[in-house]
């Protein structure tokens, strides 16, 4: 029996041990304080452990995204996985000319360049000569030995535990290369900082004046309301995919930034979130500011609004991160790589790297990071606002 | 009485000023697309042929769509199972989130927030990891997966690991009849489809659609379950009822107007979802099995011949779905959620 065994057969018995305890107290009918109490801590226990696991899987894939971004290509590519981030040592990274090291051979090339011997993993001593040059000190110990010229990545020693950022340089610059340099990782930031924040802050703007009048004025038309909002949110987005294309096409849109800000600067749900907050604003308000001779909208944006700061951070918050998000529109609209946002970006990205995870995690832990600091910093908000959706 | 009315006339002018922004806006990306959309569909236009040659072909690109485009009706199959499978799994297991964080244990806070993470995260940047967790030689489900069946007792020698995201083969083939060694016949049309399962590509992608949207869910439970009056819990234990019987007589039947908006919600998102399969299968995954309709759409439209009307005719079929199906969800079940306590 081996070790991963002992542990598995311990989690099974001590699993049925607790749920066996568990059904025998609850089935027992004794109702006593002590046995309660046993119940519970047993209950207890059992959903500590289901919460636990839940929270591992949840995580997991976080963790092995930002271990990954900090390895190398070759402890990226190891089975069974390498859980700490972790790099091959390269022993020409530390060693000195003229020095005796013993490494792990992967490959050696003459100085000509062609590829003579493989010799996968087996360990022979060399004496740095220079720069990438080598040359066998216990087989052929003689001065007339053939010097190797060794590709210095390929003298690896072994797996050690080492921060390197230097991932995140590397998938930040990477998009250069296939775009003649013009474009990286800072401009795609860049583009969906920047559609995002106007595009969110135009929202606002347009919604807070339809919902004050949907919420605190009378005017004809004011119960077709509802339907406008049943009637969005039930024809899918994806409809309006190409008669918007055609028409930021006819309006010479297309690859520009105001492709990815005007088609959203109308949010009906923003509106509709709004608009039931407004609504809990007393009408006594009105009232007061008119007698002051305040008109309607600078009690909007003098009185209302700042009373309805939440509300106006929880849909920014979505506003922003529906924008942060997109990935069908920005693919569509956009075709010069300056234009790119991020999810296409890292979308093309993906295509581009193939199989260097390495880069591709450090790429997509980067960005993950504004929306998870945004989520951190405004938690409140965020909480609040999705548990609010679903009791409306 | 003259003065009144002409305040009222002057309240909704400024009230149609204050609609004005919004309402452009809605009207030029919203409701006029979806009416020129459904024109759209009726003709034969691409992006690349000169706007002069349009010709009106009436039902004919539906027609093509459902009788001639076996890809599209099969990416009709992969939204329905990725829906069937992604929704209910879901909404089950963040209602027993929801109920285990509903207790009074400790770390709460850490358990919603951790739960709650892969939702504010993006889903390009999960798919590209999850891309990599099923990566068939160094993926840590293949890792997970060896480690389970090694520390079964009865371990022996094998380990069986999958190809996840490049399997064409239907997880109930895998996971019932292939143990059982049943060889399936090749069984006429989609029968077969319905027998072997989805394919374990599109199950993966459940599966990541499911670790993304729990937290999300749960949020919404949780709020759900906290607004249950706890007199009743109260009443339920003086009658001496079992957690079983306090579950299907109170907390269920409380919570089933959160759980229908839920559902309502997570179906129509579901037949939209385009962004994980994109991502994880480019090509449309193993034998064109993981393409939803949107995925299907995309390619029409966007790529290829750019056949902007034969997309559009697809994108009407996919709203025609949701739109009936939500009818048939409100009509069904709507009528059983009990709405106030």
């Amino acid at each position: 029996m081996s070790g991963i065994q002992i542990v598995g057969l311990l989690f099974l018995l001590i699993n049925g041990g607790l749920f066996f305890g568990w059904l025998v107290q609850r089935m027992s009918g004794d109702r006593g304080g002590a046995s309660l109490r046993m119940t519970r801590l047993l209950g207890m226990a059992l959903v500590y452990e289901a919460l636990l696991i839940g929270a591992v899987f949840m995580f997991l894939p976080f963790y092995w995204m930002i271990v990954t971004s900090f390895k190398d290509s070759e402890t990226a590519l190891t089975f069974p996985p390498v859980w700490t981030p972790s790099r091959n040592q390269y022993l020409y990274e530390d060693s000195e000319a003229g020095r005796d090291i013993s490494v792990r051979l992967l490959g050696i090339q003459r100085s000509e360049g062609e590829l003579v011997t493989a010799v996968p993993e087996s360990a022979m001593d060399f004496r740095r000569v220079d720069t990438g040059e080598f040359s066998v000190t216990r087989e052929t110990p003689d001065e007339n030995a053939p010097r190797y010229q060794v590709d210095p990545t390929q003298l690896s020693q072994d797996i050690v535990m080492r921060i390197d950022g230097r991932n995140f340089m590397k998938a930040w610059y990477a998009p250069e290369a296939a775009t003649r340099g013009s474009v990286n990782f800072g401009r795609y930031f860049w583009v969906s900082f920047f559609t995002g924040i106007l595009s969110t802050a135009g929202t606002l703007l347009t919604s807070a004046l339809a919902a004050f009048a949907f919420a605190k004025m009378s005017f004809p038309g004011k119960g077709l309301f509802f339907y406008i909002v049943l009637l969005t949110m039930m024809v899918p987005g994806q409809v309006l995919l190409i008669p918007n294309f055609l028409t930021l096409g006819t309006l010479g849109w297309l690859d520009t930034y105001l492709a990815l800000i005007v088609p959203f600067l109308a949010s009906v749900f923003t509106i509709f979130l709004m608009r039931q907050f407004f609504m809990t604003i007393p009408d006594d308000l009105w009232d007061a500011a008119q007698i002051d001779g305040t008109g309607r909208f600078r009690f909007l944006w003098q009185i209302v609004a700042p009373l309805s700061k939440p509300v106006f951070i929880t849909a920014g918050i979505f506003l922003f991160l529906g924008n942060w998000n997109a990935l069908l529109w920005p693919l569509i609209v956009t075709s010069s790589p300056e234009m790119r946002t991020l999810m296409v970006g890292l979308q093309t990205f993906n295509e581009e790297a193939g199989s260097e995870f390495e880069l591709l995690m450090a790429a997509s832990t980067m960005a993950v990071l504004p929306v998870v600091i945004l989520f951190f910093l405004l938690q409140r908000f965020f909480i609040q606002g999705i548990a609010r959706t679903g009791l409306k | 009485m003259k003065l009144l009315s002409q305040r009222r006339h002057r309240e909704a002018l400024e009230a149609y000023a204050y609609l004005a922004p919004a309402t452009l806006v809605l009207l030029v990306f919203w409701f006029a697309p979806v009416i020129v959309a459904l024109l759209v569909s009726f003709f034969d236009a691409t992006a690349l042929a000169p706007p002069g040659e349009l010709n009106f072909v009436g039902i004919a690109q539906y027609k093509r769509a459902l009788l001639n485009d076996t890809e599209f009706v099969r990416s009709i199959w992969n939204t329905i199972n990725y829906s069937i499978y992604s929704v209910p799994i879901t909404l089950a297991l963040s209602l027993l989130a929801a109920m285990l964080l509903n207790t009074q244990i400790r770390g709460r806070a850490f358990f919603r927030t951790v739960f709650f993470l892969p939702y504010v995260t993006t889903w390009v940047a999960i798919a590209i990891v999850w891309n990599y967790v099923y990566h068939r030689e160094f993926g840590i489900a293949n890792w997970l997966l060896t480690v389970i069946q090694q520390a079964m007792p009865w371990h022996t020698g094998d380990v069986v690991t999958y190809a996840w995201l490049a399997e064409p083969r239907g997880v109930w083939e895998m996971m019932i009849f292939d143990p059982l060694r049943i060889t399936l016949p090749q069984l006429p049309g989609d029968a077969d489809q319905i027998v072997r399962g989805p394919s374990l590509a599109l199950f993966s992608i459940v599966i990541t659609s499911i670790w993304r949207d729990i937290g999300y869910f749960m949020i919404i439970f949780l709020a759900g379950l906290q607004n249950i009056d706890k007199s009743n819990y109260e009443a339920a234990d003086i009658d001496g009822a079992s957690p079983w019987q306090k579950f299907w007589g109170i907390t269920f039947p409380l919570l089933s107007p959160v759980t229908f908006f839920l559902l309502i919600i997570s179906c129509i998102n579901a037949f939209k979802e385009f962004t994980p399969m994109f991502i994880m299968t480019p090509d449309g995954g193993p034998d064109y099995g993981t393409a939803p309709m949107v995925f299907h759409m995309y390619n029409a439209g966007f790529t290829g011949q750019w056949e902007l009307s034969y997309a559009s005719a697809l994108a009407y079929i996919l709203t025609f779905m949701i739109l009936t199906l939500t009818v048939l969800q409100n009509k069904l079940i709507g009528r059983k959620v009990e709405y106030g306590t």
